[in-house]
């Protein structure tokens, strides 16, 4: 079968150049912009997901794992004597101001607590040891820190709430969704930070006992203690991740840029494929007159969008996936799944397609008559 | 004698325009058999091209009859229309209306296509009807890289491929030089003669006289056999 749609679409290379550049032009804008976003909302929720707990208790209303509030410490007394639960930890999120050798005084997000190993936290040590961390002031600090921070060095002191601490190790993926760098340090070493950590913590960490059912569980924990949330990991990750969309205006943010990405390529494409059809009408009167149909036409104006999508698509994503390394070098994350770029593929051909709607109307009344006319 | 593929009966066309109504075909009656090469003459303005236009079943009549290659064709019903052209009729343009984006042989494979025919048939049928015109060693070619008559000749392929009974021509020389206009009409006779085709040749070329079995004038939408 000869492709009438293929072959117009490669004679006028220029024209076909500009629409496959518009739709690569949007389908990177989408997907390095979301790609972003996603590993940007990654970070908000990749202690959560490192931790072994099944549960975690909460402060009342804590919005996100990094806003943490403190509540009594004794809460875990109570975790623990609850029916289902095989073991429960305190553990302390707090923002605490770090010193630097510069002079210079930044921000870190302190994780601590006693058990490292038996809750996963950190999951990955690249140097040093996180048993280390009772033996003394001492952190580990992950590698993200020495962009805000500088480099550093294991054995090096930092400055933590005028308390010396000393670097005995390193981490790797610890990273929150404020860039604020994470370190862990010991639970007991962290309380003495600040006045209102004593006797205080964060958050419970909860690991169900085998075979005990997970939502009983939670709901026996809520009831003890009326006056903290307990969420499922699931849970305490969706509500984190959905604080960064909802209440900072970030998901908004994000849909405007994907709906002008959408818009641009609809655009681009819908001009293109417009201009073609006008210039072809004599060729498109040619087709009706010798017996074709306007669905004919349609599939000839389907064709050629569908050929700008699929390879306005492979342009785009080889080109995000390309920008990916250099993008982490500087610790930013584009996350892009099979499933979303296989949703981005599946819309960019839908977005060719309804592109190409705005064609069918000009096509639709050619009048067959116009191939006697000179 | 040879049966009838084209038959016009009593055909009328009026064109409304604003509060005018302009009788354009006052009532046409006329046949083309199998093997025959019409020329249909007249001055611009007379209606020859509405009448094209009618037998090509691209435009319905007001009122009247029409009958092509056996089939009555149904003003009313724009898919059956469409139909009739498909499977009946082969048309060759005074401007040859070639894709310019295809070579000669998928223009011709192309058209086969739209009638329905596909793949290796459709190729070959193609091929076929190009050596049948002298392009056997020009399948290749774009329209740009062919010169007016060759593109005439591609366009004629193209009419022929698919078997219609019928082919209409609209001013099929107005665009070549005398010599090879003069070929171009040749092949059409020939073709219509071997193939038993109903040839329907609108023009204002006198030479187009050479190649006709019958001239048919038509003036103020009448018509009127020519001497």
């Amino acid at each position: 079968m000869v492709s009438l749609a293929r072959k117009n679409l490669l004679h006028d290379r220029l024209r076909f150049f500009i629409t496959v550049a518009g739709v690569a032009f949007a389908v990177t804008l989408v997907l390095v912009q979301v790609g972003l976003f996603m590993g940007l909302l990654d970070k908000a929720t990749v202690t959560i997901r490192n931790a072994s707990a099944d549960l975690w208790i909460t402060s009342r209303n804590t919005p996100n794992v990094d806003f943490a509030h403190t509540f009594p410490e004794t809460a875990v007394l109570r975790a623990r004597s609850v029916a289902g639960v095989e073991r429960a930890g305190n553990l302390i999120v707090a923002f605490v101001n770090i010193q630097l050798p510069s002079g210079a005084t930044e921000g870190s997000l302190v994780y601590a607590l006693d058990d490292f190993s038996g809750w996963n936290l950190p999951w990955k040590v690249t140097a040093g040891s996180a048993d280390d961390l009772k033996r003394g002031y001492n952190l580990l600090m992950d590698r993200s820190a020495a962009l805000r921070y500088g480099p550093f060095r294991v054995g090096e002191y930092r400055e933590l709430q005028g308390r010396r601490f000393r670097i005995v190790g390193a981490t790797e993926e610890a990273a929150s969704f404020t860039t604020t760098p994470i370190v862990f340090m010991d639970y007991r070493n962290a309380q003495e930070l600040q006045e209102q950590l004593r006797a205080s913590t964060t958050y419970v960490l909860v690991k169900v006992a085998p075979g005990a059912e997970v939502a009983r569980v939670k709901a026996e924990l809520q009831r003890r203690l009326p006056y903290n949330d307990v969420f499922t990991r699931e849970e305490w990750a969706e509500r984190s991740r959905n604080y960064w969309i909802a209440s900072t205006g970030l998901g908004m943010s994000m849909g405007v840029t994907v709906f002008l990405g959408i818009l641009v390529g609809i655009v681009i494409v819908a001009q293109t494929l417009y201009t073609s059809a006008v210039e072809h009408v004599k060729e498109f009167g040619t087709v009706k007159a010798i017996g074709g149909s306007n669905l004919d036409i349609y599939r000839i104006l389907g064709e050629q969008a569908v050929i700008a999508a699929v390879i306005g698509f492979v342009l785009g994503a080889a080109i995000s996936y390309a920008v990916r390394p250099a993008m982490a070098h500087i610790h930013l994350n584009v996350l892009l799944s099979p499933s979303f770029t296989a949703a981005v593929f599946a819309g960019t051909v839908l977005m060719c397609l309804g592109a190409a709607l705005f064609s069918f109307r000009r096509v639709a009344g050619i009048d067959p008559a116009l191939v006697f006319r000179t | 004698m040879s049966a009838k593929v084209l038959s016009v009966k009593d055909v009328k066309k009026v064109f409304e325009e604003g509060r005018q109504r302009v009788e354009v075909l006052k009532g046409i009656t006329m046949d083309v058999a199998a093997g025959e090469v019409v020329a249909l003459e007249g001055p611009s303005g007379s209606g020859k091209t509405t009448l094209l236009s009618i037998v090509g079943c691209i435009l319905t009549p007001t009122s009247g009859e029409l009958e092509v290659g056996g089939r009555t064709v149904r003003a009313s019903d724009a898919d059956g229309l469409r139909e009739v052209r498909r499977r009946s009729i082969g048309f060759v343009f005074q401007q040859y209306n070639l894709f310019p984006a295809l070579t000669a042989l998928e223009n011709v494979e192309y058209s086969l296509n739209v009638r329905g025919v596909e793949g290796g048939a459709a190729h070959a049928e193609a091929r076929r009807a190009l050596e049948r015109v002298g392009l056997g060693d020009r399948l290749h070619f774009l329209p740009r890289d062919l010169s007016g008559g060759q593109k005439q000749r591609v366009a004629i392929a193209r009419a022929l491929a698919g078997a219609p009974p019928v082919v209409l021509a609209d001013e099929p020389t107005a665009n070549l030089d005398t010599a090879v206009g003069g070929q171009i009409l040749d092949l059409f006779r020939e073709l219509a003669k071997d193939e038993g085709k109903g040839l329907l040749v609108v023009t204002h070329d006198p030479k187009v006289r050479r190649i006709a079995d019958r001239v048919v004038g038509i003036r103020d939408g009448r018509l009127a056999e020519a001497a």
